[in-house]
């Protein structure tokens, strides 16, 4: 087939059943933290409160669109679409199962760390343009940490392509089927750069407990704090549909993608994605969060150097060890 | 010591040094000059113990003729409280009195927390706090017309700015 | 001359910094924290001078919540005061009331019979449990987030809290405003079965304060709230704080020991303290009191003696509370500190209603820490500090 009707075809696909399941991912949430709060979560509208995202979505939309009078129009209204692009863009390269993805990039891994910096720019651009200080606040932190947290990120992911060598996420993918998980071999490297990436990508995604741009009890809602109806409803799609990315690209890194027994590579795959996404949900519901400057030490007093070590690490274990 | 003690002390402590009459002791402490008013904090402050800073409490009282006595003419009155911590926990109180339109001296360089009392009290009642370091209202907006707590403040009619 | 000296020091924030001699590599940003803010806990401004996120300085301006209670206390009898400064500390109306009822008692020369006095320290002590457990509760969200670990913390301290306030509408018939106390004794006398009631739910709040230590105890709550908000015992007994942040600095002081009220003298307990004078110290102040109220209860509901709830001449109109003249000064301690009443009796108003009435709230002092402490700190840092003083707005403004 063309490609280019290929990645177009499988596109809106994927877009659609992404979204379906964030949509979802919002209710499961909801009732997950409901549980974990002695409470029961959304139960009015539909069975068990399940039509919740379609009621909030059509709130959204009803909600009156407000731009304050001396924020930066363009730059306003660009943003929130601009987060969601960034974060659904990374979901091209990540491989379903066998061939089940919209383009086997021989870059996948650097296009995947390049998007996810990128996320940067749109959260910057709303607490700028928002003309409000806690946004701007908030831009600010977003930037120092996004930036920050690149560089762990990037050494992390570059252990499985050392290990693997190979750059696209379904070469990654397949030397796992062949070898082994990278996340147990070779015994080590991998672990430890799972977990940095752990790390860097709760920071990258703005999740507790490392959510300081948005940061609600000290900045109103950070960036998105001028932003009303389904704008704010983009920024938090945005930040579901990265959150869930990212758990992709970590079972595609480390734990094997679509490798599993029994059942087909597709299943795994979104299973291993979901259980990701509780597992940073759990660690949101129950975590209070850092300071920016205590962040800031973490990252580069801890997980920068634990980074580079890693890697050589692996590097070392790829030119005279068993892989 | 024992409260009981303490009071005894402090009665005794505030005749000799500042020669105020203090027995029998009156209710909310004895009226001492307003001159000895920061002295009288300072040396309760560093030596008998009265660390804590507790109250201030400014009333206003009009013009008033007891029946069958002189004219007592309008003033302010503010109430001062210290308190020893630990065991045997005692309030020294005393109070000054002065003329409307004098200030009391400011006990704002002795305890931190009596800036943001005098400046309630300056507020609400409109007992000036000489020597303030921030004398501004605290309760009520910037822009407050009169002082609410003062008995001439009438209460059945709106204030500016709000009605 | 002290205060000053500490300023210059450096040892103290300086509040009344001149900002024009300040001098910073970029322009200062100021934020006008509050009055509409999630973490203010009410309606409460602070003016901040950024360096960064650095603060400079902080000028807080209280008042956003001021109701005249002072002026409107003057207008009403004794005993409307009562029903009316309920809303004042509205995390601890018990306690407000208390604090009336004990002025106009001893201006009057009332005896509160034995089973009154022990009632009401069974109520203070529920009462500051209660309190405590929604701090805890709203600390957690200051930290964590309406959107994170801090609200599962929340829920837990208010389906606990819930419970203290079942018993409260079990004894006076309403959950918050209570008017139960009334000059010479209580109103409301122990319904049947609320004392069994009363010793469960502190067997069940008790089991539940470990668990909730055992949510913050990992090192992000540690590095959040330690060496965070510094109040040394100089500043705190200077600034007038009071209560768990007085006893947080090191200091050993409690009303309920050193001036004892009500039953307390009767009663055995510990008054906590810690050393840090930092959220993290006031933090476990505020836990281990809780953990010592519920074992007073426990004492007080076992020991509560038989007899009448007021005395041998009860007041029964508002018009036999009369004062001609007098002044008192009356305080108890609450759950954030010292709670004090200075009535002035008598004067050109009736003989039933006060010349001047004053309350001295601890939070208004707690208050008045923030631009002392703030400066320095980040601004993250601002609700974990003003979160660990525990104001009520209410109290604060009045």
């Amino acid at each position: 087939m063309n490609p280019w009707l290929h990645g177009a075809l499988y596109g809106v696909v994927l877009l659609a059943v992404l979204m379906t399941i964030v949509a979802w991912a919002t209710w499961f949430e909801r009732k997950f933290a409901g549980r974990m709060q002695s409470r029961m979560g959304p139960t009015i509208v539909g069975w068990a409160g399940l039509l919740q995202p379609i009621s909030d979505a059509f709130k959204l939309l009803q909600k009156e669109d407000i731009v304050p009078a001396r924020a930066d129009k363009t730059l306003f209204n660009l943003a929130p679409p601009l987060t969601l692009f960034f974060a659904l863009a990374v979901a091209a390269v990540v491989p379903f199962s066998p061939g089940l993805l919209a383009s086997d990039m021989d870059v996948g891994v650097l296009y995947i760390l390049a998007l996810s910096g990128l996320t940067v720019f749109p959260i910057w651009t709303a607490g700028w343009a928002s003309n409000n200080k806690y946004a701007l606040l908030g831009g600010m932190r977003a930037v120092a940490q996004g930036i920050s947290y690149e560089i762990p990120l990037l050494m992390a992911a570059a252990v499985p392509i050392v290990l693997a060598g190979t750059m696209s996420l379904g070469g990654i993918v397949e030397f796992q089927v062949q070898h082994g998980w990278l996340i147990w071999w070779p015994p080590g490297p991998g672990l430890f750069a799972f977990i940095i990436f752990l790390l860097a990508a709760l920071a990258e995604g703005n999740r507790i407990p490392f959510d300081i741009p948005e940061a609600e009890s000290e900045l109103v809602s950070g960036p998105s704090t001028e932003y009303t109806g389904i704008k704010f409803g983009l920024f938090y799609l945005g930040e579901y549909v990265h959150t869930m990315i990212s758990g992709a690209v970590m079972s595609a890194l480390f734990f094997g993608g679509w490798d599993g027994p029994f059942a087909p590579g597709l299943h795994w795959m979104v299973f291993k994605t979901l259980f990701f996404f509780v597992v940073l949900l759990w660690m949101r519901w129950s975590l209070v969060r850092y300071r920016p400057d205590q962040l800031m030490a973490i990252c580069w007093k801890y997980l920068v150097p634990a980074s580079l070590v890693v890697l050589l690490w692996a590097a070392v274990t790829v030119v005279g060890g068993p892989a | 010591m024992t409260a009981d003690e303490r009071q005894a002390r402090l009665a005794a402590f505030m005749t000799e040094r500042f020669g105020v009459e203090a027995d029998p002791w009156p209710d909310g402490g004895p009226i001492v000059p307003v001159e000895q008013h920061v002295a009288l904090a300072a040396a309760l402050q560093a030596e008998l113990g009265y660390t804590l800073y507790v109250y201030c409490v400014a009333s206003h009282w009009p013009d008033e003729t007891p029946k069958g006595g002189d004219l007592i003419p309008e003033h302010y009155e503010v109430a001062t409280g210290l308190r020893s911590v630990g065991a045997g926990s005692h309030v020294a109180m005393w109070r000054v009195s002065v003329p409307v339109g004098a200030g009391v001296p400011t006990l704002a360089d002795l305890f931190a927390g009596a800036d943001w009392q005098e400046r309630e009290q300056y507020d609400l009642v409109g007992v000036v706090f000489d020597d303030h370091p921030d004398l501004r209202r605290l309760m009520l907006p910037e822009e407050w017309v009169g002082h609410p707590l003062r008995k001439d403040y009438a209460i059945e009619t709106g204030h500016l700015p709000w009605r | 001359m002290a205060v000053k000296a500490n300023i210059d020091s450096g040892r103290w924030g300086d509040p009344y910094l001149d900002l024009s001699t300040y001098t910073a590599d970029a322009d200062l940003m100021e934020l006008n924290m509050g009055p509409q803010h999630p973490s203010t806990h009410g309606v409460f401004r602070v003016v901040l001078w950024l360096d960064g996120e650095t603060i400079v300085k902080a000028v807080p301006h209280p008042g956003y919540l001021h109701r005249g209670v002072e002026k409107l206390c003057e207008k009403l009898t004794y005993v409307q005061i009562t029903p009316i400064v309920d809303k004042n500390d509205y995390v601890a109306p018990m306690l407000n009331e208390q604090a009336v009822n004990m002025a106009v008692e001893q201006l009057m020369g009332i005896e509160v019979p034995r089973r009154a006095r022990w009632l009401r320290t069974l109520l203070a002590e529920l009462q500051r449990v209660a309190s405590h457990l929604l701090w805890l509760g709203t600390f957690g969200i200051d930290l964590g987030g309406a959107l994170g670990g801090g609200t599962s913390l929340f829920m837990y301290c208010f389906r606990e809290r819930e419970l203290i306030m079942d018993l409260f509408e079990g004894l006076t018939g309403s959950r918050f405003h209570y008017n139960t106390h009334t000059v010479g004794g209580n109103r409301h006398d122990v319904p049947a079965g609320w004392a069994e009631q009363v010793k469960q739910v502190l067997t069940f709040i008790e089991r539940h304060i470990d668990e909730y230590v055992a949510v913050l105890d990992h090192p992000i709550f540690e590095q959040r709230t330690m060496n965070v908000g510094v109040i040394d015992a100089e500043l705190a007994l200077g600034l007038g704080l009071t209560g768990p942040v007085l006893r947080a600095s090191g200091v050993d002081h409690d009303l309920r020991r050193d001036a004892p009220y009500h039953a307390y003298d009767e009663i055995d307990f510990k008054v906590p303290i810690a050393h840090g004078g930092d959220c993290y110290a006031r933090y476990e102040v505020r836990v281990a009191e809780m953990r010592e109220s519920i074992r007073m209860a426990r004492d007080l509901i076992d020991g509560l003696p038989e007899g009448p709830l007021v005395g041998a001449r009860p007041i029964k109109t508002p018009v036999q509370v009369k004062i001609k003249s007098g002044q008192a000064y009356v305080a108890l301690e609450t759950p954030r500190g010292e709670l004090g009443t200075y009535v002035i009796a008598g004067g050109d108003n009736r003989n039933a209603s006060p010349y001047r009435f004053k309350i001295r709230p601890p939070s208004l002092h707690s208050v008045s820490a923030l631009p002392w402490v703030l400066p320095g700190h980040q601004v993250s840092d601002v609700v974990a500090i003003l979160g660990s003083l525990d104001p009520i707005m209410g109290e604060v403004d009045r």
